[in-house]
């Protein structure tokens, strides 16, 4: 599904004129399979989101390429990038990232809108989901008037309602406590089941990389598989 | 995205901050309808000072002058109804010569003019009552004839008292005077047979004596018997006769042409449509500098729109980095904004246009009655000035200006919209 080869990427810091580079990702190289659940654990500031995001698509990498069903995502333009993500990928943040002024129904339709679905098609998509992950009591709320929870099954919903091939989650239960955390990994384990869906998960939290199938870990910016704790 | 859903988009983040965008449109609206309204006022002077000047001569004459180096119009008059769009060419001999008619106790001076009939006949030359002269004893007078034939007997107010029986197939005695400018005994006796049209313009009186050509040579005859013949100053007849030459043409789109046509052939030419050039030409600069200052108030709402702009944006930086997160095209976010921006300016274009009609027919009922109360003077409201005049052409540049400059100002928010980066974004508080 995702093959990322040899990725190396370091940021510039410091002040003008007297800036250095510090790597942040080095010669990271690792494959995710159709329909799996991989889970990414490291410590902060191991270089984790910066991987998730140069997948994603909202920066590039200095160097490296990215396929993601064979296509070279790496070599794409932003405009480019927007257009797979819209048609590829789905996303999870930390804290959910969803549209203040818009209800969670409206939150869940937003990526159809985008897409140009009609609206009596999305009406019956959206409300067919929200069913399916327990929001159409609230699917009115907006986001201030829903629990953490909720607002999670809201953005969770909205990562699912284009039936992307690819999820990736940036600590998708780090604002949660821990119960609600067990229903959000058991959904996810759920979708990834039922639908097929491909998951790419970011945490520190041992009881989410549990949920995965594979584990890599992140150490300084050098990737390698297992979990934290089967280390050299 | 359907444009359905970018509308609905932009209707609820202009929901979202009313007041603000209200006083954006409030700004815009101001702008543009100072600049209709002023420019307004050229049109409105424009349009009154060419009603002035078309109301008063015909617009589609052009009269023709002798210069140096043409012949006299005069002579070439059948040259001249060559030219293409030319419906007439009507050449009035008039006497150029002391005069003096004579009708019983009454006296007068009059005009004798000698024309071509069927060419006058052509420009709305007509007889309210009998006929066309057939020879040189035959007349036809205008219609104001009798009001300058005065006896010597005074009336009870103190006026002349005028002729006021009846004038076909009455005779009169005509004279002109000499070389030396004496009177000759000699008298024409000439029969009036036919009595003009009044003229179109009711403040216009037409006194004329219009005759037959043959009358020419009577005339001449008369005037050089004095003279001793075949000398060398023996003058020439043009000098008894002076030739007044207007051309009229069939439309004022072809006046320029025809009068062209003229001057190619070095006539001095003069045309009401000519002038008129001259002075839409003026009203052009003048409209187009009120347009311009209009313009400064419209740039200064601009900066309005700009804030309001950049303000949304940076407001909703964290709401365009998810969208752009999800998968929307920078291009789309960019049209989202310009599309705010240009609604606030299509806004308020509307609401100019309807104030402005609305100032502009308030004033042109108001402002004759205020000015005749300062001035005193009570019949001021019914001397036709439009003081400010709106055309669908003035409402045209307006919005084209209002509305492009709001789409202009809304352009580096826009952009700055696009440029927003993802991640930084992402990670803004909510
Ligand atoms: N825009 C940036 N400019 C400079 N340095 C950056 C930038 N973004 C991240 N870094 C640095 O890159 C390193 C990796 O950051 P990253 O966010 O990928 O860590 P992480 O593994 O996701 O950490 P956490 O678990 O805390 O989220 C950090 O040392 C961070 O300081
Ligand atoms: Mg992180």
């Amino acid at each position: 599904m995702i093959s990322v080869e040899d990725l190396n990427h370091s940021f510039k810091i410091g002040k003008k004129g007297k800036e250095k580079r510090v790597p942040v990702l080095k010669r990271v190289t690792f494959n995710v399979q159709d329909g799996e659940i991989v889970s990414i654990v490291g410590k902060s500031g191991s270089g984790k989101s910066t991987l998730l995001h140069i997948m994603a698509g909202f920066m590039h990498a200095d160097s490296g390429v990215i396929r993601v069903n064979g296509v070279e995502t790496s070599s794409f333009n932003e405009a480019e990038n927007a257009k797979f993500r819209l048609d590829n990928f789905g996303f999870i943040f930390q804290n959910f990232q969803l549209m203040p002024g818009l209800t969670a129904f409206e939150n869940v339709e937003l990526p159809l809108k985008l897409k140009g679905v009609n609206q009596t098609e999305r009406q019956q998509k959206v409300q067919s989901l929200m069913q399916h992950v327990g929001l159409t009591n609230v699917q009115d709320h907006y986001p201030n008037e829903l629990s953490g929870g909720q607002q999670q099954r809201v953005s969770i919903a909205r990562a699912l309602i284009t039936d992307p091939p690819v999820i990736f989650a940036d600590e998708p239960t780090g604002s949660l406590d821990s119960e609600t955390e067990q229903d959000v990994l058991l959904l996810i384990q759920s979708l990834n089941k039922a639908r097929n869906i491909t998951f790419v998960i970011i945490t520190h939290d041992d009881e989410v990389a549990r949920t995965a199938d594979r584990v890599y870990t992140m150490r300084d910016g050098e990737l390698s598989e297992g979990g934290m704790h089967d280390a050299v | 995205m359907q444009f359905k859903d970018q509308v609905g988009f932009i209707r609820q983040h202009i929901k979202k901050n009313k007041l603000r965008v209200f006083m954006t449109v409030l700004a815009a609206t101001m702008g543009t309808a100072f600049l209709i309204v002023l420019a307004s006022v050229g049109f409105g002077i424009h349009e009154t000072i060419r009603d002035q000047m078309l109301s008063n001569r015909l617009v589609t004459e052009v009269q023709v002058h002798q210069s140096e180096e043409s012949g006299d119009p005069g002579e070439h008059v059948e040259e001249i109804k060559k030219l293409a769009h030319v419906k007439a060419v009507v050449d009035r001999q008039q006497l150029g010569t002391n005069q003096m008619s004579l009708f019983g106790e009454f006296e007068g001076n009059h005009v004798l003019v000698v024309t071509d009939f069927k060419e006058e006949g052509k420009v709305g030359f007509a007889l309210k009552e009998g006929r066309l002269p057939q020879n040189a004893n035959e007349v036809v007078v205008g219609s104001h004839f009798t009001d300058y034939l005065y006896s010597e007997e005074e009336t009870e107010s103190g006026d002349f008292k005028t002729y006021e029986g009846d004038l076909i197939g009455e005779q009169f005695t005509y004279r002109i005077d000499d070389v030396e400018g004496e009177f000759v005994e000699e008298e024409l006796t000439l029969t009036i047979v036919g009595i003009g049209e009044n003229p179109s313009r009711e403040w216009v009186s037409d006194r004329n004596i219009y005759a037959h050509d043959a009358i020419i040579p009577e005339l001449e005859r008369i005037h050089y018997s004095d003279h001793v013949t075949g000398s060398d100053d023996h003058p020439d007849a043009s000098q008894l006769f002076y030739h007044d030459v207007a051309v009229y043409v069939d439309k004022l789109e072809n006046v320029k042409m025809v009068s062209n046509a003229l001057r190619d052939k070095q006539y001095y030419v003069f045309s009401i449509a000519d002038e008129l050039e001259q002075i839409d030409v003026f009203f052009l600069a003048l409209k187009a500098g009120l347009v311009f200052v209009g313009t400064i108030a419209i740039l200064i709402a601009s900066i309005g729109i700009f804030n309001t702009m950049t303000m949304a944006v940076t407001e909703r930086t964290r709401e365009i980095g998810v969208m752009k997160a999800i998968g929307a095209d920078p291009k789309l976010i960019r049209r989202l904004f310009l599309m705010e921006s240009a609604w606030i300016g299509i806004i308020g274009t509307v609401l100019a246009v309807v104030i402005s009609y609305a100032v502009s027919a308030v004033s042109n009922y108001l402002l004759p009655i205020i000015v005749s109360a300062a001035l005193g003077e009570e019949d001021f409201s019914e001397l036709n000035v439009t003081f400010s005049v709106i055309p669908w052409q003035l409402v045209l540049i307006a919005s084209a200006i209002s509305i492009s400059v709001a789409m202009i100002s809304g352009w580096r928010p826009a952009r700055k919209a696009t440029k927003i980066d993802v991640i930084n974004a992402l990670r803004q508080e909510l």
